[in-house]
């Protein structure tokens, strides 16, 4: 177990090493570039900034340069476009709260979707069934762009509940929380279904029944464990994703997340930042496949790892 | 003249507000010390050396003093650090005497204390206009100092003494800069924010972070408090200024709210004081009977405009360019489209400028003439559109640009009966593209750095001494700008400005000027405040009362 | 021939009973009433792409100023808020106008024309690629397997969206505008305007769309792909073709094709509705199709700044978008149900 671990570590080398370079070549092939002004400047003025960032020397040096940095010293280098600020500055201030909001996103996901999913399964083709994958498409088919307002308008603007946007405390949570949870919810519910529905005509849990157990215990003990493996892997993606920032929700919001970074870095031209995100992303990723990979191995003992 | 109605409603209202507070207690109307309001963005950094743009030089202005400032409303160069200045004959010395009240302070926000640091004296005005300067501070605004005698050559590496550079602090309260021609406009520059004095001692000591809060020493009427990025900023007021005493607002808390529907919903729900309002909520606030007396429409100093690639067929046609101009109902596009007030554009620089014929009756620009435009568009040659070909115009993504874009299409498709196809990119692309490769038409903004006509004519279209996007070159336009930007007359100077725009958006039409912009606001009622022009807030000028 | 010889034979006469495989799922598709709701909403919506120019009351980008935000009286009467105070309200458009006086019903059919080929041309992109891509890997297997499903891998680990945005940000700057002809910009550039023409736009830029959720949206295919190949390769009847001498093209396409293309149509199906989701993203941050051209996204985006002074630039729009989600979502599940009767009922 702990070598399979470790050769899912060492396969990150190789997976940040590619992506960065996909990265690299994408952004420089991109016209624009960090210091294109309104009001243009001198070429210069525009030389002593690009020397500055080291922009003037040939591309691969500069990459060369960048990966060194973060080797050795574990610095992502500066945002050209927030002056006093890194990238690792960046990171430590906005990637808390974009963790918060997706985490508490993915927990109302689940809290959510699991029981509307397993009820579904059990009532299958009654009225429970159809109005839990009503509203299971019902939140997959209204945009965020469109949920966020509207959540807004009804629960700031009419009732007065709430306050409009903004982050820290634990109302300002609501919204944004409830808006990002509502379409992964829908996701896990359909997901929850279907696996129940396979798992409940398995053998063993024939078995289990015509052994006397209860109907309860059936279902807790063996259905539900088992069936949450297929939703065990869509957490993966989905914990990477929600956790490094959502670019509407938080601009809708206002939150101090992560997600802006993901589309502003890009029309910014604010290489390192873009960079960085990206990597940040990619880490995530396959740290959270693999946590889903071993939390398989607890959920089933028929898997093994070499 | 609805325009003018409201400003007087607002007023009226205030003037009551005030009255009937004022009538309550002798000790005049209750206040309160905080306000909220909304930044926009994280501003790019607090660094006045550094700053381009309007968020930061926003709060910039509230932390750091200039030698100079813009009065709000006259928009004149008015004393600030400076008590006065003098200018030798030729015009090429300006000699400032600074006040001797004005301290560094730092500011711990842990611990809520104030500590007076020094004096601010005529060696950090020099200090920072050299640090400006300075190759190595790879200031983006460092140009506009480049009137400064040996400025550009100590900026571009030219030289690399900075004692050269045409500034000297001749003892701790005169402050002397020498210039490389006669510019009327100095004043105002001398109190721009990259000419501002800014402290050796934390930048030195912090490098970068200098800007941080509990790093940071300022010298204006507030100082820095809170700075989460990308989320909120925290101003206190400063006990230590030297007008501390005339300063009403305690704290000034911003957020950085992007979308403006979130930020007006934020102002509705009671969550900030004031806010710019979107334009598809202002016909609702209009006739809301709350919201409209709360909605204030004022002149900002900036215009829209459309330039042409000259030299590309068949805008290199000064017809065709006519006709195009002919053809924007102006009018129109702020009724039904801009809907904030925005007044019809016929020159580039806006009215407030000085030297511009925005306002002079005897000036006849182009506007909207369906007529004159068909009969122009037939004299190029193309009778109906018959025959003119696909053109593109190019504007950077943006909703607000983009709404402009469909409503001049849709005006050439129905007086010229031409197509032209509408192309979008995202800023940093667009802003190579039209420095390189310009399309047929683009569209920009322009917003006064100082109010004279030399920011805008010379310094965009001269063909040398300006960014030219539009590739022109018209001899006698050049000469105008040149000669008026030597001369100190007010009065030649504005003949030779008047000149110059005829020539730029009538004669050639080598741009469309579309409109001037306006300031589009709703504060609470129980906000006092003034209105600065140039969009620097003097926060220390506003008042808030109980609510 | 040998025993083997003639039993391969029989076996190779699998694709007459796939024929009636598909009668039958037809039957069990047109059983479930939810997918054929799905069914006909879709081709209702792709009907009303095709005919855009004649059933659209007016032309997408007509319209006069004049007429900015008209609410249509029948839904000023139940909207709440003082609508009329600040609204023209009339019934010169069913659904309303937008801010230039557009007729929105008209911008919201020619929208059709954005967001169903959005959709489809995702899927089409990804299920080509994908197929090819995990076919050559899961039927080669060993090496090749490895090294094409290790980059699958490391594709995976790009953020969806930046990745869409930088392709985005690339096609549109380097192929848009007016390149040189000769270059490989100007082709691009030429085959995006057929592009639009074919779709009876007026400049809009949908090739780039089509080509940045294409090319990012295939590798979930690729894996899905691979998975089904390894599980016919091992079948009798591949084993059999391969004894009499079959080449391996022949055994794909005559073979495992019919067998796996069902799961990775339904995957597909399921996957349209993301697809239009990412447009209305892409017009979010301002990279969707150009202006005048509508498209569902840009038409959302743009009302949903205005859902508190004029609702029905949002109500409409948001509307059209729901209903084609939840028909291609019912079509999907229906779908899957029919192609494999063990998993009915199994969402």
């Amino acid at each position: 177990m702990t070598q399979y671990i470790i050769r899912r570590l060492l396969w990150l080398i190789p997976v940040l090493f590619f992506i960065s370079v996909v990265t690299f070549a994408l952004l420089r092939a991109v016209p624009g570039g960090p210091f294109d002004r309104e009001k243009p400047m001198p070429p210069e003025v525009r030389a002593n900034l690009e020397h500055y960032y080291g922009l003037d020397k040939p591309l691969p040096q500069q990459y060369l340069d960048w990966v060194g940095r973060i080797v050795l010293h574990f610095d992502f280098g500066p945002s050209y476009s927030s002056r006093s600020r890194t990238v690792n500055d960046i990171f430590a201030a906005h990637l808390p709260v974009s963790a918060q909001l997706g985490v508490l996103a993915i927990l109302l996901a689940l809290l959510i979707g699991l029981p509307l999913g397993i009820l579904a399964a059990l009532k299958q083709n009654t009225i429970w069934d159809y109005l839990g994958m009503g509203i299971a498409v019902f939140g997959v088919s209204v945009p965020n762009i469109v949920l966020a307002p509207l959540l807004i308008l009804i629960f700031a603007l009419t009732l007065g509940w709430l306050p409009v946007a903004g982050w820290g405390t634990p109302e300002k949570m609501i919204m944004p929380v409830v808006a990002l949870g509502m379409r992964e919810s829908a996701i896990i519910a359909r997901l929850t279904r279907a696996s129940m529905l396979q798992v409940i005509r398995e053998d063993y849990i024939r078995t289990a029944r015509a052994k006397g157990l209860a109907e309860r215990v059936v279902m807790v003990r063996h259905a539900l464990k088992n069936a949450f493996i297929p939703v065990a892997t869509v957490l993966g993606p989905m914990f990477a994703a929600l956790t490094t920032g959502t670019f509407v929700v938080e601009r809708i919001f206002a939150i101090p997340g992560l997600g802006k970074f993901f589309v502003t870095s890009i029309t910014n031209r604010d290489y390192p930042v873009v960079m960085g995100t990206i990597l940040l992303y990619a880490v995530f990723l396959v740290l959270a496949n693999l946590a889903v990979d071993i939390t398989y191995a607890f959920l089933d003992p028929r898997i093994r790892y070499k | 003249m609805l325009r003018d109605k409201r400003l007087f409603l607002v007023v009226a209202v205030l003037l009551t507000v005030a009255m009937v507070v004022s009538a309550c207690g002798p000790k005049g109307p209750k206040l309160a010390h905080e306000i909220n309001l909304n930044l926009g963005t994280e501003p790019p950094t607090l660094d006045p050396a550094l700053a381009t743009d309007t968020t930061s030089v926003e709060v910039d202005e509230s932390l750091f003093l200039g030698l100079t400032d813009f009065d709000d409303e006259t928009m004149e160069v008015i004393p600030e650090l400076a008590t006065e200045w003098k200018v030798s004959d030729d015009g090429l010395v300006w000699t400032f005497t600074m006040r001797k009240d004005a301290v560094w302070v730092h500011y711990d926000p842990a611990t809520k204390k104030f500590t007076k640091k020094r004096p601010v004296t005529a060696h950090d005005v020099e200090y920072g206009v050299k640090r400006t300067l300075n190759p190595e501070t790879a200031s983006d605004y460092a140009y506009v100092l480049y009137i400064i005698k040996n400025a550009e050559a100590f900026n571009t590496g030219e030289i690399t003494d900075p004692a050269e550079v045409g500034v000297k602090a001749l003892d701790d309260w005169t402050v002397q800069f020498t210039l490389e021609q006669p510019a009327g406009y100095f004043g105002g520059i001398a109190g721009m924010w990259v000419a501002r004095p800014m402290p050796k001692e934390p930048i030195e000591q912090f490098g970068e972070k200098w800007t941080e809060p509990g790093n940071i020493w300022s010298n204006g009427p507030f100082a820095l408090d809170t700075w989460e990025h990308e989320n909120r900023l925290v101003l206190v007021k400063n006990p230590h200024w030297y007008n501390a005493k005339n300063v009403s607002l305690q704290r000034i808390n911003y957020v950085m709210v992007v979308e403006a529907s979130t930020a007006f919903a934020m102002y509705e729900n009671g969550e900030l004081d004031v806010c710019g309002v979107p334009t598809t909520e202002i016909d609702r606030v209009k006739a809301d009977p709350v919201l409209s007396k709360e909605y204030y429409e004022g002149p900002y100093l900036c215009t829209y405009y459309l330039g042409f690639d000259t030299t590309e067929p068949p805008v290199d046609n000064k017809l065709v360019r006519q006709a195009l101009s002919y053809a924007v109902d102006r009018q129109k596009l702020v009724d039904t489209v801009l809907k904030g007030g925005q007044k019809p554009a016929k020159t580039f620089a806006c009215p407030g400028i000085f030297g511009t014929p925005a306002e002079d009756p005897n000036f006849v620009g182009i506007s909207y003439d369906p007529e004159k435009a068909k009969q122009l568009l037939a004299d190029a040659g193309y009778p109906n559109g018959e025959g003119f070909p696909e053109m593109t115009y190019l504007f950077n993504t943006s909703q607000g640009h983009q709404r402009i874009a469909e409503f001049i299409q849709q005006g050439w498709k129905e007086v010229l009966g031409i197509n032209v196809v509408l192309a979008n990119q995202e800023w940093k692309v667009y802003l190579e593209t039209v420095e390189t490769d310009p399309p047929a038409v683009w569209r920009m903004g322009w917003c006064a750095d100082y109010p004279d006509e030399n920011n805008w004519v010379l310094e965009n279209f001269h063909s040398t001494k300006g960014s030219n996007r539009i590739k022109w070159s018209n001899p006698e336009f050049d000469k105008a700008c040149e000669e008026a930007a030597a001369t100190s007359d007010p009065e030649k100077r504005k003949e030779l400005y008047a000149k110059a725009e005829k020539i730029l958006c009538v004669d050639e039409a080598a741009i469309i000027p579309v409109y001037y912009y306006t300031r589009v606001v709703c504060n609470k009622p129980y906000v006092q405040r003034t209105y600065a022009a140039l969009g620097n807030e003097h926060y220390d000028k506003w008042k808030v009362l109980a609510h | 021939m040998t025993v083997q010889e003639r039993a391969a034979l029989r076996l190779q006469e699998r694709p007459r009973r796939e024929a009636s495989l598909w009668r039958d799922a037809w039957r069990r598709l047109v059983r479930n009433r939810a997918a054929v709701l799905g069914l006909v909403v879709v081709a209702l919506l792709i009907a009303v792409a095709i005919t855009a120019p004649y059933i659209a009351p007016a032309h997408y980008a007509a319209g006069d100023a004049a007429d900015e935000h008209t609410v249509p009286s029948w839904l000023a009467a139940v909207l709440p808020g003082n609508v009329a105070a600040y609204a023209k309200i009339n019934n010169k458009f069913l659904l309303g106008s937008d801010f230039l006086g557009r007729d929105l019903l008209s911008r919201i059919i020619y929208g059709t024309r954005v967001s169903l080929p959005v959709g489809f041309m995702g899927a089409l992109t990804a299920l080509i690629i994908g197929l090819v891509y995990g076919c050559i890997s899961g039927y080669y297997g060993g090496r090749i397997d490895d090294i094409m499903m290790r980059i699958v891998d490391i594709l995976y680990a790009f953020p969806t969206m930046l990745l869409i945005i930088l392709l985005m940000a690339f096609f549109k700057t380097s192929f848009g505008g007016t390149p040189v002809p000769g270059t490989p910009a100007y082709t691009f550039n030429q085959i995006n305007k057929a592009v639009d023409s074919i779709l009876g736009l007026r400049g809009g830029g949908m090739l780039f769309i089509f080509m940045g959720i294409g090319l990012t949206a295939w590798m979930g295919m690729a894996r899905l792909a691979r998975g089904q190949i390894l599980s016919v390769k091992e079948k009798e009847f591949i084993e059999a073709s391969r004894m009499i001498g079959a080449s391996d093209m022949r055994i794909i396409l005559r073979h495992i094709f019919p067998n796996i293309i069902g799961p990775c149509v339904v995957a597909e199906t399921l996957a349209i509705p993301g697809y239009i989701n990412y447009e209305v993203f892409l017009s979010f941050i301002g990279l969707g199709v150009d202006p005048p051209t509508p498209s569902w996204g840009n038409l959302i985006s743009e009302g949903a700044q205005a859902l508190r002074s004029y609702p029905h630039l949002v109500i409409f729009p948001a509307l059209a978008l729901s209903i084609t989600m939840f028909a291609f979502n019912f079509l999907g599940d229906g779908l899957r149900d029919a192609l494999d009767p063990r998993m009915r009922g199994t969402s």
